[in-house]
């Protein structure tokens, strides 16, 4: 040993000392937190993957008594992505209580960890961008909100006439535009609908796309590469690291990727092609089945979707897709005064996309504000494990 | 508004039968025409024709009571009106899209000078007169634009009362006059689209108008950020560039983002209030324009906040936060109301972050030089890297001085004080009460620095050595705090003083260490021989005394001369302090003792040196010479 250490020597033989002391007492109590995380995590996800009947009717909502299971409890509904952002953060905060707390610092700057704690921390950078991404799409969708409330305006217009139908018209192709949009960079103004050449009407498909040149992250980022990229190295852990702390460290990192993955899915974002592709979970776990049975759920109809194009799957926008073709069609074969049966259909579409913009207009914004909190999140915890890191360095090897 | 009922019906049906054919006449779904051309692009005249025709009609449809009598009239008014709120809504596109590229980045970002440029502060006073003299209004409004747009288009509509009305709007009157609002879209083109928006809003178009107008804005500002050089990097991005890569990024955010909150998303805060008047739709629109762009300029610094810490990094996260906390004022001015507070909430957030890494870096600091391993001794005793490393690191500490003295709250040593261990290091901070925490971090720094050079020197095989390391070494530390007056402020004349006491201390030991062997064989004791008389001295003894005299001298020269004390008035103090204690002593002994050996054999083997040889060979000391000069002697 260098003399310049020795006078280190005994201080952190006395810190060791401690430690192992430490370690055997807290072996047993380790082992049921672990068990309780496991469990916690599997009934958060049975409940996303099922949810409960609500205890009660809430009041003054006919919407909710009209379907068994009320839609907007349903899985990719704006209300289950935020009770999702919710039980993220309930994991995370459970997570980091295991990973850091009352645990000494030079244990998660050993073997196996000095390779997992960093993956780990390169995977929350990654959903950081994710994130961004995220919030930006919800923009996108507001967006789309605003083009439906046009048309829901115009058609609850009495009496209905010419005019009426043609501005919801109007509002509706844009919509039905921006919705089938693929993710990519290149639609930008101008595209999507002939008629660049004439001077009035140039441009005139702008308006129902909030082009993809608006994404807020990186020319080249896609966010299927992202997901692709933090599933890289997550792997079960075997063997003796599979009873201790990796395995908790595995289970939050793959919630992380679910939570990301089922987010880009949701919403607008760039560059999605082969986001279907499968998470490495393995199905046998038990805390891991209904996240599974989610991903499958979702992996399915992002499959059906990707192929004629979509914006994203979040429930709101698929209903609003078609109740826009079929408002679309309506408008075609308008003629004033409207037929009694065909308004009478048409009335009760209008209302339905009045309650999903009532909704959106409640729950999007809440939406983003949760993801802009595990983006937080995300960053203290971050900075917190760095910050063991660091001690743990100090009490180590010199790192200058 | 006028009541329907002071019309006459044949009257009303005529006026507005000729305002729906003025109308029809645009409807670019018809007519090819109307499909070629714009009608702001057309005369004047036509504008305003279609305008007032636009207002009869509209005037029709909220007036009339839903009544049967007026049922046919009314559900075709509104057709009518639907026709024209398409074409306004495509007017109001062709003339925001005909002023997206008015925006010229490189005058501002070279010219950050605020006197170029109309303040807010400037905008308000003149505002202030408009009302009664319209003429100066103009007059002002002319100069402003000179001042901003070097190349100024000429503007004949300085006396828009839109204009001048709404910017006298603002109220509040605070201290960022960093604020420098420009014309984004001409004076002209911000009536027309004032006369369109205005219209669909009344006839209740105002999401139409707010897609509209929302999104050629919003790829206005993406192309103002490309040519800003703000281009995207996602976090991840940002954590894989090199230090060096960052730094100049950073350089770069801080000039763009100045421009950016204070010119850009100022000016167009100000489009949105002259073109909207106010009310939700002003503040919906120009979130929906900025919001993305603010959250993409403040990626970058949010990265840096999160980047992992390390000293290096610590002047550059400074200049981030001081140049946010400088922006905030202006930010809070700009995202004034409750949609927008959002990116207010980000920027403080990350302020704070970067505070946190600032803070975080210090330690990380204190703990690097604690913890600097290196073990090979420097040759010839002189400034060891760390030293001057960190003395550097210091005096930079002290250029920040301002914002680190808010930022470091904290006395240091926390996790480090935990043990009375006499190996560790202290600071006794009963004598340092009443200094700033930064202060006080400061002096830990150096308690840090001087503990690790203490356990460097023991590298040094030399006993003398080591010290004239600690000398150099602590000297060059008491050098660069008086260099620097921010520095010595901080550090304080008190404990100034103790690390002078410290660098004098180990001079004296190594006088003590080298010279006390030295200067023991020019004693008189053991060379008197007792009970004679005659000579009294011992000549085989003093024979020795010399051999071993010069033996030791010509030691000494030969090693020191190869150490090294880099300052020069050190060198030559040291030199002055040990010839005091040399030369005197072995003069006297000369002047003794030389008879006895001159008068036997061999003097010359004993006699080597004379005192001027002597003053000259101490000349050669801590020159940090590669190899010894040779050392002269008499003949």
């Amino acid at each position: 040993m260098r003399p310049a250490q020795d006078n280190q020597g005994s201080f952190l033989g006395r810190i060791s000392i401690r430690r192992n002391q430490f370690t055997d007492v807290n072996t047993e109590q380790e082992q049921e937190d672990l068990e309780l995380f496991q469990k916690h995590i599997a009934d958060r996800f049975t409940e996303l993957l099922s949810p409960p009947p609500p205890p009660q009717q809430p009041p003054s909502d006919e919407t909710n008594t009209v379907a068994p299971v009320p839609a907007t409890e349903q899985i990719m509904s704006v209300t289950w992505l935020r009770k999702l952002m919710d039980v993220f953060l309930c994991c995370e905060a459970e997570f980091k209580a295991i990973l850091l707390m009352g645990r000494d610092p030079t244990q998660i700057s050993k073997p196996p960890f000095d390779r997992l704690v960093p993956e780990m921390l390169d995977r929350s950078i990654k959903a950081l961008d994710i994130c961004t991404a995220v919030v930006n799409g919800i923009d996108s969708v507001r967006h789309y909100q605003r083009l439906a409330e046009i048309a829901v305006a115009a058609l609850e217009q009495r009496p209905l006439g010419d005019g009426n139908v043609r501005r919801a018209k109007r509002a509706l192709s844009n919509l039905l535009i921006a919705l089938s949009i693929e993710d990519k960079e290149n639609v930008s103004g101008g595209g999507g609908r002939s008629g660049g050449s004439s001077a009035a009407s140039k441009g005139g498909a702008t308006i129902g796309q909030l082009k993809s040149s608006s994404w807020a992250v990186g020319r080249n980022w896609s966010a299927a590469k992202q997901i692709h990229a933090m599933t890289a190295n997550l792997a079960p852990p075997r063997g003796n690291e599979a009873a201790g702390l990796p395995l908790p460290m595995f289970i939050m990192s793959t919630v992380t990727v679910f939570v990301m993955w089922v987010l880009t899915a949701a919403v607008p974002c760039q560059e999605r092609a082969g986001l279907a592709n499968h998470l490495p979970v393995p199905k046998h776990l038990n805390w891991a089945q209904s996240l599974v049975g989610i991903h499958e759920k979702i992996g399915d109809e992002w499959k059906k979707k990707e192929k004629k194009g979509s914006a994203g799957l979040m429930e709101e926008m698929t209903r609003m897709e078609k109740l826009g073709h079929s408002l679309v069609e309506f408008a075609d074969g308008f003629h004033y005064p409207a037929e009694k049966e065909a308004a009478e259909s048409a009335a009760a579409q209008v209302a339905e996309m009045a309650e999903i913009c009532r909704r959106m207009e409640e729950e999007l914004v809440p939406l983003q504000q949760q993801i802009r909190e595990v983006f937080h999140r995300i960053v203290r915890s971050r900075a917190e494990i760095l910050e063991v890191l660091e001690q743990a360095g100090k009490l180590s090897a010199p790192v200058v | 508004m006028e009541s329907p009922d002071i019309r006459g019906g044949s009257d009303a049906a005529t006026t507005l039968e000729t305002a729906e054919k003025i109308i029809l006449r645009w409807d670019s779904t018809t007519s090819e025409e109307a499909k070629e051309n714009l009608i702001f692009q057309s005369d004047r005249d036509e504008v305003d024709r279609y305008l007032q025709a636009v207002d009869e009609v509209q005037r029709l449809v909220s007036s009339v009571s839903i009544s049967d009598s007026h049922h046919h009239h009314e559900v075709k008014a509104r057709s009518t009106i639907q026709i024209a709120m398409a074409r306004l809504e495509d007017e109001l596109r062709n003339i925001l899209l005909s002023q997206t590229s008015t925006f010229e980045p490189d005058s501002l970002l070279l010219d950050s000078s605020a006197s170029a440029f109309a303040t807010r502060a400037d905008l308000e006073d003149n505002t202030e007169t408009v009302g009664a003299d319209e003429g100066e209004g103009e007059e002002q409004e002319q100069e402003e634009m000179n001042l901003v747009l070097p190349d100024g288009s000429d503007s004949n509509s300085g006396s828009d009362p839109g204009s001048s009305r709404l910017s006298s709007r603002r109220s509040s009157c605070k201290s960022t006059s960093s604020i420098r609002e420009i014309d984004l879209v001409s004076t002209e083109a911000v009536s027309d689209l004032r006369s369109i928006v205005h219209r669909m809003i009344g006839a209740g178009y105002s999401r139409e108008c707010l897609q509209v107008y929302g999104n050629v804005r919003k790829s206005a500002m993406e192309t103002i950020f490309k040519q800003l050089g703000i281009v995207k990097l996602g976090i991840g991005d940002v954590q894989r560039l090199d230090w060096e890569a960052v730094e100049v990024k950073i350089r770069r955010w801080i000039r763009a983002a100045k421009v950016c909150v204070r010119v850009v998303f100022s000016s167009e805060k100000r489009l949105c209030e002259q073109i909207f008047d106010g009310g939700e739709i002003e503040e919906t629109c120009f979130m929906e324009i900025v919001k993305s762009s603010a959250l993409q300029l403040f990626t970058f610094p949010e990265a840096i906040s999160i980047s992992r810490r390390s000293p290096e990094k610590l002047f550059k996260i400074l200049d981030l936060h001081d140049a946010l906390a400088d922006l905030l004022p202006d930010m809070e001015e700009i995202f004034n109301s409750e949609s927008s507070e959002t990116i207010l909430v980000q920027a403080t957030e990350i302020q704070s972050r970067l505070a946190e890494a600032a803070r975080g870096t210090l330690v990380e600091f204190e703990n690097a030089i604690f913890r600097e391993p290196s073990v090979v001794p420097v040759p010839g005793g002189t400034i060891h890297p760390l030293t001057r490393y960190v003395m550097n690191y210091l005096n930079l500490i002290a250029d920040y001085k301002e914002t680190l003295e808010e930022l470091v709250m904290s006395k240091p040593c926390a996790g480090l004080k935990c043990t009375n261990d006499p190996v560790k290091p202290d600071m006794d901070l009963s004598q340092l009460e009443g200094r700033t925490p930064l202060a006080l971090h400061c002096i830990w720094t150096m308690v840090m620095l001087q503990f690790n050079l203490e356990g460097k020197s023991l590298h040094y095989k030399d006993e003398a050595l080591s010290h004239i390391f600690i000398m150099n070494n602590v000297h060059y530390i008491v050098q660069k705090v008086k260099s620097s007056p921010e520095l010595r402020e901080i550090i304080g004349d008190l404990y100034l003083r103790r690390l002078t006491g410290i660098f004098r201390h180990a001079a004296t030991k190594y006088q003590r260490a080298t010279w006390v062997r030295v200067l023991n064989s020019l004693r008189d004791e053991g060379l008197h021989v007792s009970g004679s008389f005659s000579s009294g001295v011992s000549k085989s003894a003093l024979r020795e005394r010399f051999k071993a005299f010069n033996t030791m001298f010509e030691e000494v020269h030969r090693v020191q001369s190869t150490w090294s004390v880099p300052d020069a008035q050190l060198r030559e103090e040291l030199r002055i302090s040990l010839s005091e204690h040399l030369i005197p002593a072995y003069r006297s002994f000369l002047g003794r003792f030389r008879g006895h050996i001159e008068s036997g054999r061999h003097p010359e083997n004993y006699l080597k040196y004379s005192v001027e040889n002597l003053e000259t060979a101490v000349l050669d000391f801590f020159e940090g010479y590669t190899t010894a000069p040779h050392l002269r002697r008499s003949q």
